[in-house]
């Protein structure tokens, strides 16, 4: 890790440290991964489920999920969905990128630890569940059983294709289970969407933390049906999404109720939100 | 104005209790005795707070837009200036003539709450009146489907009254005249609210608030304090009912009307006179294309 | 203390000026306003300034970091310098008091922000106590003395004539004791008058956590058109943007003010947005600084002053908000 790139982040929190594209993954039609490699190793070293600011200086920063690759490299997923992203879908390799962070709480791997892990990830929302998977993968003996879950619009839009249908099998005491929405002539794998396909699962609540992430929509649905499977509101965690610009507690638009989701999220445990307004 | 405010009152409460209308707008007292802000009532028990005096300055014609998807009818107080307003929104085909029961108030011209401020309660009638009603010439309704009172005598008003400071403005070199706008425009901070509360200002997505493209940039300096400026005069040229809530409501007290009025009058000299929102058919000159419109340029 | 003909008023600013830049409220084209002093201008103690002084640490547009991109290079050129050093003369003690909510969203909870830092340790604070508040302010009911500001460098009063000043810290005394116009002294405090608005904010945050689905925020709504002109003129909101401008290869990243009332401000990519409507705007805001801002910061996020009430055009009053909110009923 870069000493001098993470003392000038903790002195200068809103000016980023630059990097190099190395390598872009065409995940799906909308999503790609972008190493990142900083000169004299990675600024920062995220929790998993922390998040990181990337921009284009030229056209905006926005707030993503972030993960280590190595030593050097830090790896985004991002989604088309406005002008940062579509600007850096547009990027080739050897594009040099801003970074800022790691901000937010992060996943609580300490409360984890010891636990059965279900992970259900949604369309882009496996991003930050991953981040956590291989953190239980690098950290195999402190975690139980995983359970991987993950659903998608079509085959088209499966991301991290790679892990989900050859890596995570590999990893002992783990099961990666795989649906789509709507199939094609090629997709063999189940389809459903999320919220059927757990409940068919039935995932076991005992000694079991659940980290789901997706689209609003989907986490909404998928809810009852963990509460159907005797799951509680502390067992399961989400992470949410809001508008961000400071990314550290300041500028004020992340706020839910007294909290900012930038700082004190993006990770929340169904317990703490159920405590928070409804408005996100 | 006891015998008009009771019978606002009235046929509020009348309205509402017998389920004609969902909503009713009118103004209510506020927090000082020379501030008389909207007020909203669903329930005909609050009917008996609304007033009218001549501090009912706000013009209510742009909230009609929040309740575009409102299913039901609503009812509004209006003076001539709100009446000029709602006849721009049924113009821009904002709102659903259908949907609205507009209750006119012949208006004697609201007074300057500034000049209130300094004064006693017992003074109003020594105050002098607002700015933009010393020279309007539309003080009553104009589309109405009741009348509260009997119309208002309109007064004589001298056009070189009404744009008294665009000639004074002319009259500057053009040096000087950038120095006074640059100076005014440099106050602004951008709030907004001159765009907020115009009845001109209609756009579902206004353009200032895109950030692609970003034709407005957020800094607020000179270039683009002026550049919304400018912008939004020419927007609202020929749209422009001369309500003065603009000037009334910006913070940083930016002569905003002087500049309404300069393109009003040029608009005039070009096309003919020419009175937004006084008739629904009269269409805007910038809006309509006639062959006889001056074509200098071609 | 020491005592200052006001005649020598200028004087006193020039030699401020020497050491630090000098803002003082001075009316320009109808607005009194925190200027940087030069000779020649006119401060004008009349009557509170209209806009806070909180651009003087947390300026409306501010130039955070400049970039230079070319092709696929990208380089981050400059990080904004440090502040010069700065007095605030006749700050009163509302706005001395908003420094402190200032302080705590940009010094604590886990981040400094440099960029106010800079400006706050290199700021001298010279308060100008109120003897005759106007009908808007209620500081009185927000727990503010303002005879005297308790967190200023130099405390000054008003005594007709003559200015008393008080210094209240070492950088205070030092800068005092700096200053030849004035001479050796001792006053009275003068009498100040109560503010006329009262209201008891007190407890109330933890009756609005149970108020947050209340038909109070629709109905309250109704009449905000939804301008930023509470917000800016609020000493104590600081949201902001975050934005660029690019000229050619060159370009430089700023910050600037930004208002929870506006609609773009939470629509998120893609288009969703958590707060759709005046309702949503106008509750958060009220419960940002009823609610959320004391249960983060154990402060009301409002001191007082009175500039959202003199000049909202809709007569959206907090007062009468406070005392409404304390007078409806909450089902449990």
């Amino acid at each position: 890790m870069s000493e001098p790139a993470k003392k000038q982040l903790e002195e200068h929190p809103l000016v980023p440290v630059t990097g190099i594209v190395t390598k872009i993954i065409d995940e799906t039609p909308d999503v790609k991964t972008f190493h990142i490699k900083f000169e004299n190793g990675r600024p920062f070293t995220p929790m998993p489920g922390q998040v990181a600011m990337l921009s284009l200086l030229s056209i905006g920063e926005a707030m993503f999920s972030v993960r280590i690759v190595d030593e050097d490299h830090l790896e985004f997923s991002l989604k088309k969905t406005g002008i940062v992203t579509d600007a850096l879908h547009e990027i080739e390799e050897g594009q040099e990128v801003g970074v800022r962070g790691p901000y937010g709480n992060g996943f609580p791997v300490d409360l984890c630890k010891g636990k059965d892990m279900l992970f259900i990830g949604m369309g882009i929302g496996l991003a930050p569940v991953r981040t956590m998977i291989y953190h239980c993968i690098n950290n195999r003996e402190d975690y139980g059983k995983m359970q991987i879950v993950y659903g998608a619009r079509s085959p088209q839009d499966l991301v991290f294709k790679e892990d989900l249908l050859e890596n995570w099998h590999e990893v002992p005491n783990c099961s990666v289970d795989v649906t789509v929405d709507r199939g094609d002539d090629e997709w063999t794998g189940s389809v459903d969407f999320v919220p059927p396909f757990v409940e068919k699962l039935a995932p076991k609540p005992e000694n079991t933390i659940a980290i789901i992430c997706g689209p609003p929509i989907g986490i909404k649905f998928t809810l009852p049906v963990m509460e159907k499977l005797g799951f509680t509101n502390d067992q399961i965690i989400t992470t949410l999404e809001m508008r961000m610009k400071c990314g550290i507690g300041k500028c004020g638009r992340c706020n839910i109720g007294s909290c900012y989701v930038c700082l004190d999220g993006p990770v929340f445990s169904l317990e703490q939100l159920k405590t928070m307004p409804n408005e996100y | 104005m006891m015998d008009i405010v009771q019978k606002m009152r009235n046929k509020a409460k009348e309205l509402l209790e017998q389920e004609e209308v969902k909503l009713v707008i009118g103004w209510e007292k506020g927090t000082f005795w020379y501030q008389s802000p909207p007020m909203f009532i669903t329930n005909p028990d609050d009917a008996d707070r609304l007033v009218w005096d001549q501090f009912c300055i706000n013009n209510l014609s742009k909230y009609l837009l929040d309740y575009k998807h409102l299913d039901g009818k609503i009812a509004l107080f209006v003076k001539g200036c709100d009446a000029r307003g709602i006849n721009r929104l049924l113009q821009d085909q904002q709102i659903n003539r259908d949907k609205l029961v507009i209750l006119g108030v012949p208006c004697p011209g609201m007074k300057d709450a500034e000049a209130a401020k300094k004064a006693k309660e017992n003074q109003v009638d020594q105050l002098p009146l607002a700015e933009r009603c010393a020279d309007c010439t539309t003080p009553n309704p104009m589309v109405f489907d009741e009348l509260m009172a009997d119309e208002v005598v309109v007064a004589e008003i001298d056009e070189t009254k009404r744009f008294e400071s665009v000639l004074q403005l002319e009259e500057k070199a053009s040096d000087e005249k950038y120095d006074f706008w640059k100076s005014q425009y440099d106050k602004c901070i951008r709030c907004f609210a001159c765009r907020n509360v115009c009845p001109a200002c209609n756009c579902r997505e206004c353009c200032f608030d895109l950030a692609e493209p970003e034709w407005l940039g957020k800094r607020v300096v000179t270039s683009e304090n002026q550049f919304f400026a400018l912008t939004r005069a020419m927007h609202v040229a020929g749209r422009c009912i001369e309500c003065g809530e603009c000037e009334r409501v910006c913070p940083m007290d930016i002569p905003i009307m002087s500049l309404n009025k300069k393109i009003i009058k040029d608009i005039n000299n070009l096309f003919g006179d020419y009175d937004a929102g006084m008739d629904l058919e009269d269409k805007p000159p910038l809006g309509k294309y006639d062959e006889n419109d001056p074509e200098e340029f071609m | 203390m020491k005592i200052l003909d006001k005649s020598k008023l200028k004087d006193l600013l020039n030699s401020l000026s020497g050491e630090a830049q000098v803002f003082a409220p001075v009316n320009e084209d109808d607005v009194i306003k925190f200027q940087p002093w030069t000779d020649g201008k006119e401060v004008d103690l009349s009557s509170n300034a209209l806009l806070p002084p909180k651009d003087l640490l947390f300026p409306q547009t501010e130039t955070m970091y400049r970039y230079t991109t070319k092709g696929m290079k990208a380089e981050v050129a400059e990080v904004a310098a440090g502040s010069e050093k700065q007095v605030i003369f006749a700050i009163r003690p509302c706005d001395v008091r908003s420094f402190l909510m200032m302080d705590d969203v940009f010094l604590t909870k886990g981040y400094e922000d440099d960029y106010y830092k800079n400006k706050r340790d290199n700021t001298i604070l010279i308060s100008l106590g109120c003897k005759d508040p106007e009908p808007t302010c209620f500081c009185d009911s927000m727990g503010i003395d303002k005879s005297e500001s308790e967190h200023a460098d130099i405390v000054m009063f008003d005594l007709g004539e003559q200015l008393a000043l008080d210094a209240k810290t070492d950088a205070g005394k030092a800068l005092l004791d700096s200053l030849s116009e004035l001479e050796d002294g001792s006053a009275d405090k003068p009498d100040t008058a109560e503010c006329i608005i009262k209201v008891e904010p007190q407890g109330l945050a933890e009756k609005l956590a149970k108020m947050f689905e209340h038909p109070y925020w629709e109905e309250l709504s109704r009449k905000c058109i939804g301008c930023g002109a509470c917000t800016y003129l609020c000493p104590t909101c600081h949201c902001f943007d975050i934005r660029r401008k690019n000229v050619g290869e060159e370009g430089f990243q700023f910050r600037c003010w930004d208002s929870c009332m506006f609609s773009e401000y939470t629509r998120m990519a893609g288009g969703h947005n958590p707060r759709p409507s005046k309702k949503e705007r106008v509750r958060n805001r009220f419960l940002h600084k009823l609610q959320y801002f004391p249960e983060r910061y154990d402060k009301v996020a409002c001191v007082g002053c009175g500039r959202c009430l003199a000049k909202c055009p809709v007569n959206m009053d907090i007062t009468r908000i406070i005392k409404e909110l304390g007078e409806v009923a909450v089902n449990e």
